[in-house]
This record gives C-alpha cells, structure tokens and sequence, in this order.
C-alpha cells in the first residue's frame, strides 16, 4: 500500500469513524433552522469540520512521509483498563473493603517489575489509607463493606 | 486602587480564615508531594486530588486546588532539577540548567532560587489578577452571545497553535472534545443526545471520568512502557539558601522573567509553559555570556521558574473573568467548579466576591507557604524522588477509580473511564494531543449554547459574527493566528522552540 505517515493515516481513520459515528446519531435529532437551532444542528456541524479533517490527514499520510505508530504496549493497556472495569464491578456488591485492595493488587502486574510482597503491601496500606481519607475523614459516599 | 485594596483586603478576610489557611496548605503541601514524585506532572496531580476537595464549600475547593496547582507546579520544578525529569513541558527548560547545577553539587542554591523567584513572581502576578481582572470582566460583561463564540473560537485556536505537534491533529481533537461535551440532555429541547440508550449517560460525559482516563489511567499505561531505568540523583543537595552573589545575580532576571509570565499567562494556551520557553530564551539573548546557559547558570533557573509561576498565575484571568480555560489544568479547574454548580465568567466577580477575591489572596499565601515548606523539607523531596514507579501506579489508578466513583456514585462513569482509556491510549500512541480535547469538551456546551443565541437574534443569519465589531476582531485573530504557524518558517521556528 502507499501509507507513507501511518500515524496520520490511522489518526484520520479515527477521525473519519467519529465524524460517522457523530453525523449518523445526529441525523436522528431535529436539525432546526439557522434562527432556531436544533438539537442536531451543531452536532452535525462538528461532524462534517471533523470528517474534513479526517480527510485531509488521510490524502496527506499517502503523499507526505510521517512516523511509523510504535507497537501498542497491550499487557499494561488490557490490564489496568481491566482492573478499572473490574472496580466497576466490585464496588456496589462487594465495598471499597474488597474492590480497592483486589484492584491495586492486580495491577501492579501490569508493570515489568512485579514483587508479590511489595504489591500486597501497597495495596493493604492504600486501602488503608483511602478508608481514613475518603470515608471517614472526607465523608464521601463510598459503599466500604459487602452488601450482604 | 482604593477599590482593589477593599478587595484585595476583602479577599484576605476569606483566605485567611484557620479554615481556608489550612485547606490552602494542605493543597499546597498535597501538591507538592504529588508533583515530586517522577511521572507525575502537575495536570495528573489535580486531577487526581480533585475528589478531596469535592466536599468542601466552593471558596476552600477552589482555593485548594489552587494550591495543589501552583504545588505541584513547584514540585515538577525540583523533579527537573533533581533528576532531570521534567514532570510538565514548562519545567524542561529548568532541567536544563538547573540539573546541571545540581551535578555539580549546587542544587540547594538552584531549589532555593527557584523557590524566591516564584514567589516574587507570584506576589507581582497576584496583583496583576487584582487590577485586570475587574476591567477584564467588566468589558466580558457587555459581550453579547456572537463575541463570546468568537472568544471561545480564538481561544481555542491560539491553545491549538500554541500547543505541540500536528496542528490538523489538535483541531480534530478540539472537534472531537466539543461533541464529548455534547453528550447527554440538551438543555433547549430536553432530547438525550449521543447517550446511545444509556441511563447513566443523561447527565452526558463526566469530566472527572474524562481528565481521570487521560490524564490518570492512559498516562500510566504510556508511563509503563516506556521502561527508563532508575534515575540518578544528585549526590549532595548543597545550602539551600542562594549566596548573596547568586541572588544579585538573578535579580534582574526573575524581574524579567515575572514580566514575561505575566503578560503571556493571560493568553490563551499561554500559561506556564509558553513563559519558562520564553524567558529561557530572552535571558540567553540578554547574557553577556550566553554560553554559560545549558552548563548551570543560575539565572537559567530563576528566570523561566519565575516565568511560569507568574504564568500560571495569571493564567486563571481568563478562567475567572471569561470562564475560558487556556490550559488543560484551567479546564480541571472549570470542571471543578461546575461540580459545585459554579460557572465560572464575568458574573463570579460581581455575584461571589469572595469567591473571586479569597482565591487570590489565597494565591499569595499559598506561594508564600510554598517558600516556607520548601526550603526546609527538601531532604523529604529528595527520598520521595526514589520512590520506583511500580510503587505508584497502582495508587494512581485506585486514586482515580475511587474519585470517578464518588462524583455520582455511578458505575457508569467508571465504564466511560475504562472507555476514554483506550480512546485517549490510542490517541496518544497516534501522537494526537489530549490537552485540547479536554479544552473542547469544556468549552463544547457554552459555544453552542452562544451559536444558538447569535443566531436566533440575527434570525439565522451568520453575518452577525462578522458584522459586530468586537466578534470581529477576534475571528480576525484567530485567523491570523492561524495564518502565522501555517507559514513554513514560523512553522519551523515554533518546532525548534518546542523541541529544545
């Protein structure tokens, strides 16, 4: 293929895929007139400016030379957006008791330089910390214990 | 003037309450820990604190994170001294010399210094925010909707131009931060737009889920890859108090350096680090011996030190008087202030007083805490400085679950998390900047809101933003600025700037 700037090249895609995603939902909306705008009027807008753009990265990355995109560290990226998932999960059922503790723990292993007894360590202290932090010296609404 | 010193005497009323002093030093000390530590730059620092100041009435939220800001600010400046990390673009031209005084055994002076000229200049920036603020607001006042979308499109273009990188880029991702800030019920019609069927997306994007993926989460994900073995720290720190020699030296520099920060805080995408590049490169062009500067010249680290701090001073006019952020740290300061159901223009000024004026006197007493606990705790810094990363992502990431959690107790929000994470990892591997999305998706609703009024009083007509003089003027500007960086040379030249 002629992708000269694959990082443009994939930058526009994502850009093009937004402005669909974009124009597509708002269509659903009314798009008013000039005088009265509706809902679907400015979304659309940014849409079309954005799509534009889209373009222009795309036709540049085939002339134009530009940088290749680095390989995606996938290990750190699956497991910490894991781990917040897994908090999303946890928090109403089970407490800050159990959700902070299991999340800080696991992802410590998103990072080369794993040390079991370290990482228990930090994850106990930080719980610790948050529970006399947040829940009792700021008073945030936390759910802290199972909900049984 | 006399109204600015009732002012400015009414704003120490509010700031100097045992309350607000202690938030403002607890800020300031919170702050500094955070933005010492390696990796974590001072747009990480607020966003991730902000959920303490959550439940506190808006003068101590707002004078906390003040704190915290100007804190970890500091902070980022004795990580780029100590150990050559810069912890945000505007303290790598302090590394510069500043690390280099270090190697040779002087970093207490190059700390010390950089403490007394950021306090100088935040004395001289506080009173600048005192005096042209209220003008500033006053003329923001009579802007109708068609000079405010002009505003808020100059004010978007020049943090765009002003920014690093692809300028195509930057704009794609103001575009795309103006429909993130779209999502959810529209104000006229009450129809829920982009929420895809999602009940806790009515409210639309939490901002705190946005700056925490970014910022938070995706940040440490581009942070673990990157693998840089353990920084050296300079063995001894040397006397912190600079030699009397050293301070006449730089007086003529922080004076400098505090004009330039000043002046250049207040424009749009300004803030700290256009100043510190600036006064770095107007002390070499002033020296006699420009060739002692990258080698620990002292006044390498006074004047850009003294620059971003008066920048980052002034940096809050446009957030407080037009409620237009110049920077991403300005942009978490909006969003927090929304939370506690402020929005932040020209009316805080004259509708909350001490809201307004508290934060700025708080402001001076906050960098007159930050001398007082820097110079005496550098030792702490230096042993926080050894602290491996491995120690403290984890905490970054339970911080940043914790905080999207507690802003609505909503699940949802965390799910938005995990989700602008990889948006905002993909977008950093594909080298597109999230600082100005995160200045669109602030901005998105208040310029639309602005085209709908313009528009409906020119009954649909476009012309208006042209025909109103002021609306005008700025649409020129941000043509202009436009114009300028697409022009190869100066395109060349903002590129070298950026990159040295």
């Amino acid at each position: 293929m002629f992708i000269r700037a694959p990082k443009d090249f994939w930058s526009g895609l994502m850009f093009l895929a937004f402005a669909a995603v974009t124009i597509v939902t708002a269509s659903g909306y009314s798009m008013g007139r000039g005088g009265r705008m509706g809902p679907g009027y400015f979304p659309t807008l940014l849409g079309i400016v954005l799509a534009v753009l889209g373009t222009i990265l795309v036709i540049r990355s085939l002339i134009i030379h530009g940088d290749r995109v680095e390989r995606i560290a996938l290990k750190p990226l699956v497991m910490l957006v894991g781990c917040v998932v897994l908090f999303g999960m946890m928090i109403k059922p089970l407490g800050l008791i159990i959700a902070l503790p299991v999340t800080t723990f696991l992802s410590a292993f998103a990072g080369d330089d794993v040390r079991w007894r370290e990482a228990i360590g930090l994850s106990a202290g930080l719980t610790l910390l948050s529970l006399i932090i947040f829940v009792y010296v700021l008073g945030l609404p936390l759910p802290v214990w199972p909900d049984l | 003037m006399m109204d600015v010193l009732s002012n400015i005497s009414l704003g120490l009323g509010v700031a100097a309450t045992f309350q607000n002093l202690l938030y403002c030093l607890i800020g300031t000390f919170l702050g500094t820990v955070v933005g010492v530590l390696p990796g974590i730059g001072p747009v990480t620092t607020v966003a991730m604190l902000m959920p303490i100041s959550f439940t506190l009435e808006p003068v101590s939220a707002l004078i906390m994170m003040a704190g915290i800001y100007y804190g970890a600010q500091y902070g980022g400046s004795t990580t780029a001294i100590l150990i050559n990390i810069p912890g945000e673009a505007s303290s790598v031209v302090t590394s510069l010399d500043g690390h280099q005084m270090a190697r040779q055994g002087r970093a207490g002076p190059a700390l010390g210094m950089a403490a007394l000229g950021s306090f100088f200049a935040g004395t001289v920036a506080t009173f600048v925010i005192a005096f042209g603020a209220p003008p500033l607001a006053k003329l923001a006042l009579q802007f109708g909707p068609a000079e405010y979308f002009s505003l808020m499109l100059c004010g978007l273009v020049a943090a765009i131009v002003l920014a690093r990188g692809s300028i195509i880029k930057a704009i794609a991702m103001v575009v795309v931060g103006l429909i993130f800030g779209l999502a959810g019920s529209d104000v006229n019609s009450g129809i829920r737009r982009f929420t895809f069927g999602v009940q806790g997306l009515a409210d639309g994007i939490e901002f705190v889920a946005l700056s925490m993926a970014i910022y938070g989460v995706a940040e440490v994900i581009v942070n673990l890859e990157k693998k840089d073995g353990a920084a050296g720290i300079a063995g001894s720190i040397g006397k912190v108090l600079p030699s009397w020699a050293d301070i006449k030296l730089c007086i003529p520099s922080v004076l400098r350096g505090t004009a330039l920060g000043s002046v250049l805080g207040v424009l749009p995408g300004g803030g700290a680090l256009l100043a510190s590049f600036s006064a770095y490169t107007l002390e070499k062009k002033v020296a006699s011996e420009p060739r002692r500067f990258g080698q620990g010249d002292i006044r390498g680290v006074a004047a850009p030190e003294s620059a971003n701090n008066a920048g980052a001073q002034t940096s809050f006019i446009p957030m407080l008087t037009l409620g237009i952020p110049s920077n991403p740290t300005m942009a978490l300061m909006i969003g927090a202030l929304m939370v506690h159901g402020i929005t932040p223009g020209p009316r805080v000024m004259t509708d909350r007083p001490e809201l307004f004026w508290g934060v700025v006197a708080s402001m001076w007493l906050g960098n007159l805490m930050l001398v007082v606990l820097n110079l005496p705790m550098v030792g702490l810094w230096v042993r926080l400085l050894r602290m491996p990363y491995r120690m403290m992502f984890p905490a970054i990431i339970g911080f940043c679950c914790i905080g999207t959690y507690t802003i609505n107790s909503n699940v949802t929000d965390i799910a938005v998390m995990a989700a602008i994470t990889l948006f905002g990892y993909l977008c950093l591997k594909l080298d597109c900047e999230p600082a100005p999305l995160i200045l669109g998706y602030v901005l998105g609703p208040m310029m639309e809101e602005n085209l709908r009024r313009a528009l409906l009083i020119s009954r649909g007509d476009p012309t208006i933003f042209v025909s109103a003089p002021i609306s005008l003027g700025f649409l020129i500007a941000a043509a202009a600025l436009l114009l300028i960086v697409a022009a190869p040379a100066i395109r060349q030249r903002r590129e070298e700037v950026m990159v040295e």
